[in-house]
């Protein structure tokens, strides 16, 4: 933070700049949120209408009734719930084993975790697709759910996080007599809060857009999950611009809302990301 | 007590007619998905003991979807299959050979489909699918903008297609026909139309030929003359609306939904056959039935495709989604014969083709497509896209 | 004092056996993979596909639509990558003094677009690009500018996708400098006013510096991502046209899953993986050379 003092016409440039990168940032949502409430024949008005003269709400009660969009919602919620479960409780159990327990093969055991951190996600699509195929378990929630399950980056963060907390505390337990999942559950995850809420923000966040791994595993409408439904929105005979925007609302306004209350966490976590890496 | 009664009455229930009744799966696509429920609640009715199940994947991925699931033998008990994929799938030995069948019906035979459709569902060895509906291409074309271009008729020919939208593409802003620059469905015609083929009856490929290369430099012509736009468009519907494109090639689904979208221009527009050069050739595709050998249930499966291909339903078909009947007696119905529109399209059936069934259709289109793309852009000129489509087909065929 | 055998096992087992499931033994099978020529005639029954070396490796090598791909996408990174580190760097820097007001607002609308889902807001710059209806030709309209056919001239494509890459990614990256600038001691800065450094200098010679750990992260994260050009060629132009916005995944998930060709895309992801290999120790090997 620096004192020196910005003379008033530096203030008011630094300011606008900022302005204009806000709104360069906010205008496609704006626009998107403006076109999906238009009925057809003023969406392709030109000058372009920013506020709609007869607002409607036919495309999105069109895309829950007669593009069944109910199903891929709920899916989605479905999967990145699960995921984000599943994920945040097992990487903080690695985690926790990886900063405290003591046994030999630890550190080259996180080595290879770490490694596979660096691992591009193609490099495995291929070969995981064809098991679950032979498994059958295409086109299924678990498909869905069970590979992205194991996260490096979350027990890498869960590890470190833990790392930091004093060992006399688990110490202190053991001597009291308690086992390693009361340790775990009563002492050591209600301190690794925030790092908790970090990682649960991310892999949701993650999970909820994820969109390569559903769109190949999914085979028809049943188990599409929203960002494919709203991939092949495209329509099969004609573009329907108002009815693909209302889609993307749907995709995109669940985590603006879970980012406007949980700002905090999100701005943190990515902070403690950078620094820790 | 009572509540455990009850309950075991339910699963009893439920039981029972889980064992009575039986499932047919269904794997369909796009907006026929969405729709075929209505029809076969009809059919339900009729057979209290089937249920129809059905699958819906959309047109865009349906291509990928149904590779994967036949590949694994994941199948339904009978799916919709577009007319131009059957060779390729056939190859791959999971539908059923249908003439047995076919001799025990007594609804479904040959002559009771246009023969352009049966066509798609004979491959070397047998039949292997029943055409569900056609689709056909003609033109569709702004009557008012062409009259205030001083043509009172659509353009018949190649020369009055290519003179009437250079003339109409002199409108500032706007542009004179709608093409794609990457899709066969819309080229293939022009090359049928000059005589021209992909492969010969020898199987010799033959885009190299003089006709071949003069239909991509008509076709690219377009392009290179800014007659057309070059990708990156929206919605066809709304471009011929607003006059932007005032001719293009479509079905007939674009008839209905024209009226609905954009009802300004009722009584501003028509339909009109293919431009004539040696032919007026068009494009016929649609979709077909197929029977998968891997059913249990192929019975109920068949009476599915039979139910389908009635005179009835067949034409409740149409008024559901306006595509157009693969069976000919519906053609006379009123809801058809007498509405000038829908009849052109049955003109148009007249001369119309499917292009190759062998099973490496698909590869030889993509390599085509990409070819003309190549084309249209000015990247490549026609005869150096032609040899390049005829060394990307022989490494197809090898 | 040695953990209980049974403790390792339930707390690290189940991460550690997904991990071999779903990442680690995936990794071998895909380096096998790539030196069969596994396609769809072998999903039912695998004995049908055979081995066949390194036929994979000299087909694509000669293989122009992958030398175009790795071309795009390499376009891709090496002008997304100095744009977004200036621009987010910039905004952080802005952001960071302590005259700035508004500071929250701009940070969460700065943030806003890289929670937001790729395809659903792919969907909408393909609309706001839109050569006939979009806002921005509009937009450039209104100032003069006659707009490009964005998504349809392949000279544009390109620079359309990179538009979306680093409109998406500033916010993320602008936060994590903010993080690495609050971790600079103010006294570097009073030193180096006291020996009369300009602002210039103060940035050359104490911000950069003490920011080189943050801008080795955001470089490896950077590179890792972009070679993982995907969703917004994917759905923006689909790859095309001319295949002008064709990237290496895009090229890998048309191999692999449009056309089946398993073994050969299986190929793809390994020549992926090593360039994502070489270029992240590229760029860490850079840094301890400085």
């Amino acid at each position: 933070m620096r004192k020196k003092k910005t003379s008033f016409f530096g203030q008011i440039g630094i300011h606008s700049v900022l302005f204009f990168g806000s709104l360069i940032m906010i205008v496609p949502f704006a626009w998107m949120v403006s076109t999906s409430f238009k009925l057809p024949e003023e969406v392709y008005l030109i000058p372009p209408r920013w506020i709609p003269n007869k607002p409607t709400l036919e495309n999105y009660t069109d895309l829950f009734d007669a593009m069944n969009f109910g199903r891929p919602f709920m899916n989605t919620v479905i999967v990145a719930l699960s995921i984000t479960f599943l994920s945040v409780m097992l990487s903080s159990m690695a985690g926790y084993g990886f900063a405290k327990f003591k046994f030999r093969g630890r550190e080259k055991l996180f080595l290879i975790v770490l490694g596979t951190l660096m691992v591009p996600g193609q490099i495995t699509m291929i070969p995981v697709f064809l098991m679950l195929n032979q498994m059958s378990l295409v086109n299924t929630y678990e498909g869905l759910i069970f590979p992205p399950i194991a996260n490096a980056f979350n027990i890498f963060f869960m590890r470190q996080f833990i790392k930091s907390l004093p060992d006399e505390l688990i110490d202190a337990a053991k001597i009291d007599g308690a086992n390693e999942g009361f340790i775990f559950f009563k002492i050591i995850l209600p301190l690794t809060k925030p790092a908790l809420a970090a990682i649960t923000i991310f892999t949701f966040t993650g999970s909820w857009n994820s969109f390569l791994w559903p769109l190949i595993i999914a085979q028809d409408e049943s188990m599409y999950t929203l960002p494919v439904a709203v991939s092949v929105l495209g329509g099969q005979y004609t573009e329907r611009i108002a009815l693909q925007m209302a889609g993307a609302c749907i995709v995109i306004a669940p985590l603006i809302i879970v980012f406007l209350i949980a700002q905090k966490y999100f701005i943190k976590g990515i902070a403690l990301t950078g620094l820790k890496g | 007590m009572n509540k455990k009664i009850l309950l075991s009455v339910i699963v009893l229930l439920i039981f029972s007619v889980s064992i009575y009744s039986s499932t047919v799966k269904i794997w369909a696509m796009g907006e026929e998905a969405k729709q075929l429920g209505k029809i076969a609640s009809v059919f339900e009715e009729q057979n209290p003991d089937i249920t129809i199940d059905v699958q819906a994947i959309p047109w865009d991925n349906a291509y990928d979807k149904l590779l994967t699931g036949i590949a694994a033998r994941r199948l339904p008990d009978i799916a919709q299959m577009g007319t131009t994929w059957m060779a390729g799938f056939g190859a791959m030995g999971v539908f059923e050979e249908l003439t047995p069948y076919i001799e025990k019906s007594d609804i479904i035979t040959e002559d009771h489909f246009f023969d352009a459709s049966w066509q798609t569902v004979s491959l070397q060895d047998g039949i292997y699918g029943i055409p569900w509906y056609v689709d056909i291409r003609v033109m569709f074309y702004r009557t008012d903008l062409l009259k205030e271009a001083g043509y009172d008729k659509a353009p018949d020919n190649w020369e009055e297609l290519y003179e009437i939208s250079k003339k109409l593409a002199g409108r500032k802003g706007n542009y004179g026909i709608s093409l794609m620059t990457n899709e066969v469905q819309q080229f293939f015609p022009f090359v049928w139309q000059n005589g021209g083929r992909i492969l010969d009856d020898e199987g010799n490929i033959t885009v190299d030929s003089p006709e071949f290369i003069e239909a991509i430099e008509y076709y690219a012509r377009f392009f290179k003359e800014d007659i057309s736009p070059k990708g990156g468009g929206g919605n066809i519907i709304q471009e011929f609306a607003s006059g932007y494109t005032p001719i293009y090639f479509s079905g007939p689904w674009m008839v209905s939904l024209t009226r609905q979208q954009t009802p300004q221009i009722d009584g501003k527009w028509d339909v009109a056959l293919m431009p004539k050069k040696e032919s007026r050739t068009s494009f016929i595709g649609g979709s077909n039935w197929v029977l998968f050998k891997t059913s249990k249930n192929k019975e109920d499966a068949w009476k599915f495709i039979e139910f389908m291909s009635s005179h009835d339903t067949q034409l409740e078909w149409y008024n559901i989604l306006a595509s157009l009947p693969a069976v000919k007696s519906v053609w006379e119905e009123p809801a058809l014969a007498e509405k000038p529109m829908i009849s052109l399209f049955g003109e148009q059936l007249k001369d119309a083709r499917a292009p190759l069934t062998i099973p490496e259709y698909e590869e030889i289109a993509r390599a085509i497509s990409r070819r003309l793309e190549e084309a249209c852009y000015g990247v490549k000129t026609p005869e150096e896209a032609a040899l390049a489509m005829k060394r990307d087909i022989e490494k197809i065929l090898r | 004092m040695k953990t209980r055998f049974l403790s390792i096992i339930l707390f690290i087992g189940p991460s550690i056996t997904l991990m071999f499931i779903f990442l680690i033994i995936p990794i071998f099978f895909s380096f096998f993979l790539s030196l069969t020529n596994f396609g769809a005639f072998a999903m039912y029954d695998w004995s049908k596909a055979s081995f066949i070396g390194f036929e994979n490796f000299t087909e694509l090598f000669k293989d122009e639509l992958f030398w175009k791909a790795l071309f795009n996408t390499f376009y891709c990174l090496i002008v997304a990558l100095p744009v977004t580190v200036i621009l987010a760097l910039g905004s952080a820097i802005m952001l960071n003094r302590e005259q700035t007001y508004f500071k929250n607002f701009f940070k969460v609308s700065y943030y806003l677009t890289f929670i937001t889902n790729t395809v659903a807001i792919a969907i909408v710059w393909r609309w706001i690009l839109n050569s006939q209806y979009g806002i921005m030709n509009y937009l450039l309209g209104l100032i003069g500018i006659e707009g490009p056919n964005w998504l349809g001239d392949p000279a544009w494509t390109m620079p359309s996708v990179i538009m979306l890459v680093v409109w998406r990614a500033i916010g993320y990256n602008m936060i994590l400098f903010l993080a690495g600038l609050q971790n600079i001691p103010e006294y570097l800065y009073e030193v180096a006013e006291l020996d009369g450094a300009t602002r210039w200098q103060k940035f050359i010679h104490v911000t950069l510096p003490m920011l080189r750990p943050t801008m080795l992260f955001v470089t490896v994260m950077m590179i890792i991502g972009y070679l993982q050009l995907f969703q917004e060629p994917y759905m923006l132009t689909g790859g095309g046209p001319l295949n002008s916005t064709l990237s290496i995944v895009l090229y890998l998930y048309e191999q692999g899953f449009q056309y089946f060709n398993l073994g050969y895309a299986s190929t793809i992801a390994v020549i992926l993986f090593l360039i994502i290999m070489g270029m992240t120790l590229l760029r860490m090997r850079a840094t301890k050379s400085t």
